[in-house]
């Protein structure tokens, strides 16, 4: 790639209104430095750690409604879909719980997250040993993980709902394109139901466990349903995905009241806020884990287990990223709220 | 150093930044100071004239000098207090 290119691709990236002001002359002046010596991709570097500032700051940006209103809807997506990237995955990378003990595998009674009750299977069943210190955090610290998952999703829903309703009040070019594309996650859900409906319906109704060889299914069609099954999971999963991408380009285009804007603003904040408790939950989680396996190698007690632990540090690594990516966009959301709703509106 | 560069007279982007680096030695990139001048006119500390070619010169306006007066006073008092506190060290 020339240096003149590797300076244009750089330039693209800034935003339309800072290419349309300083474009031209950056280009040139970039040509000049270059000539005068100055290393090409230093140039670009510069340019690219600009755009980057350009984008996040908007400093200089002309102070015109159309401008401000479409950063402040960039920024709110921006907040909320690092959350319904990562978030399912989080749930994913935690897996199930299971209890060990040096006398065998543990049972508990009563609710999933006390985990009172804790016993040895056996006839009869006896008493475990108890959970570590760090081991009783760690079934609050996964229930607030799901807690704070579906309040988080009820106030997605409520933003989501509010951005439908917002693009159908609108004068929005395309209106009606642009309000498919944001129904995009209720057409995924509807799709996942009727995918449900359909595999409960020729799922066989058991398994019959014949001497040593293999399950024989009892009734249904398991041809059929194991093709429902596949397909289940790729639309669930692409499903998600495409809903992300389908909102996220509906919140660009459609032209939203400026009272929507605001409401929009507040649920990129709550999200953020809700996102980064969630990481400490995750984190907390985490840390008991580890911490418990520790205490329980020089005593008598029962450890908690969870199927994908290992995937802790990793998923803590790409969580804390999309948190900060998601706080960094709520305070844009919440910056250009200010400007609009000071010195435009 | 972009309004010190400035209150020189009126410097179009490629001639602040070689200006920069013969006052002081620190090297700009288009990218910082296309920054910098994007919210110093933001503030009305600089504006761009009119140009024929794409090299538009920019000047300080009145507010622009006020403020680079106003943190060159506080540089020099930061400064006199330092050679100060050096003198009585005996350094």
């Amino acid at each position: 790639m020339s240096s003149a290119s590797a300076v244009d691709l750089a330039i693209r990236c800034y935003p339309a209104w800072w290419r349309e002001r300083y474009g031209e002359e950056v280009r040139t002046i970039s040509g000049d430095l270059t000539a005068d010596g100055r290393s090409p991709a230093i140039v670009t570097l510069s340019l690219l750690q600009g755009a980057v500032r350009a984008r996040s700051r908007a400093q200089g940006m002309p102070k015109l409604y159309d401008l401000w209103s479409a950063r402040t809807r960039v920024s709110i997506a921006a907040a909320t879909l690092p959350w319904m990237l990562v978030a399912p995955f989080l749930l994913m990378a935690m897996g199930t719980q299971s209890l060990h003990s040096t006398k065998g595998p543990v049972y508990f009674s009563g609710s999933s997250f006390t985990m009172t009750h804790l016993q040895i299977a056996g006839a009869p069943p006896t008493p475990a040993p108890p959970l570590t210190p760090a081991g009783s955090v760690v079934p609050f610290a996964s229930l607030a993980v799901g807690v704070l998952f579906l309040v988080t999703l009820a106030v997605l829903a409520c933003g989501w709902t509010g951005l439908t309703g917002a693009i159908r009040r609108s004068a929005t070019p395309h209106r009606r394109r642009v309000w498919l594309l944001a129904w995009a996650p209720g057409f995924a859900l509807l799709a996942d139901v009727a995918l449900v409906v359909a595999l409960i319906q020729v799922r066989p109704a058991g398994y019959h466990m014949t001497g040593g060889g293999p399950m024989v299914p009892i009734g249904g069609h398991p041809f059929a349903a194991h093709v429902l099954g596949t397909v289940l999971g790729v639309v669930a999963i692409g499903g998600w995905l495409a809903s992300i991408v389908c909102v996220a380009v509906a919140a660009k285009r459609a032209d939203i009241a400026p009272s929507d804007l605001r409401f929009g603003k507040s649920v990129s904040i709550a999200t953020t806020t809700l996102f980064a408790l969630m990481l400490g939950a995750y984190t907390t989680w985490g840390i008991g884990l580890y911490v418990q396996a520790r205490q329980a190698t020089g005593g008598n007690f029962t450890t908690v287990a969870y199927s994908h632990q290992d995937l802790w540090i990793p998923m803590v690594l790409l969580v804390t990223a999309a948190v900060v990516l998601s706080g960094f966009s709520s305070r844009a959301a919440r910056r250009s709220w200010v400007v609009l709703s000071t010195d435009i509106l | 150093m972009v309004l010190t560069s400035l209150s020189g007279g009126p410097k179009h982007g490629y001639a602040v930044i070689k200006d920069i680096e013969t006052m002081s030695g620190v090297t700009f990139g288009p990218g910082t100071l296309y920054g910098v001048l994007a919210r110093l006119e933001e503030e009305g500390l600089v504006e761009s004239l009119p140009s024929e070619d794409h090299r538009r010169p920019y000047r300080l306006t009145g507010a622009g000098a006020a403020v680079l007066r106003e943190r060159l006073e506080a540089n020099v008092k930061v400064a006199d207090i330092g050679f100060r506190r050096l003198g009585a060290l005996g350094a």
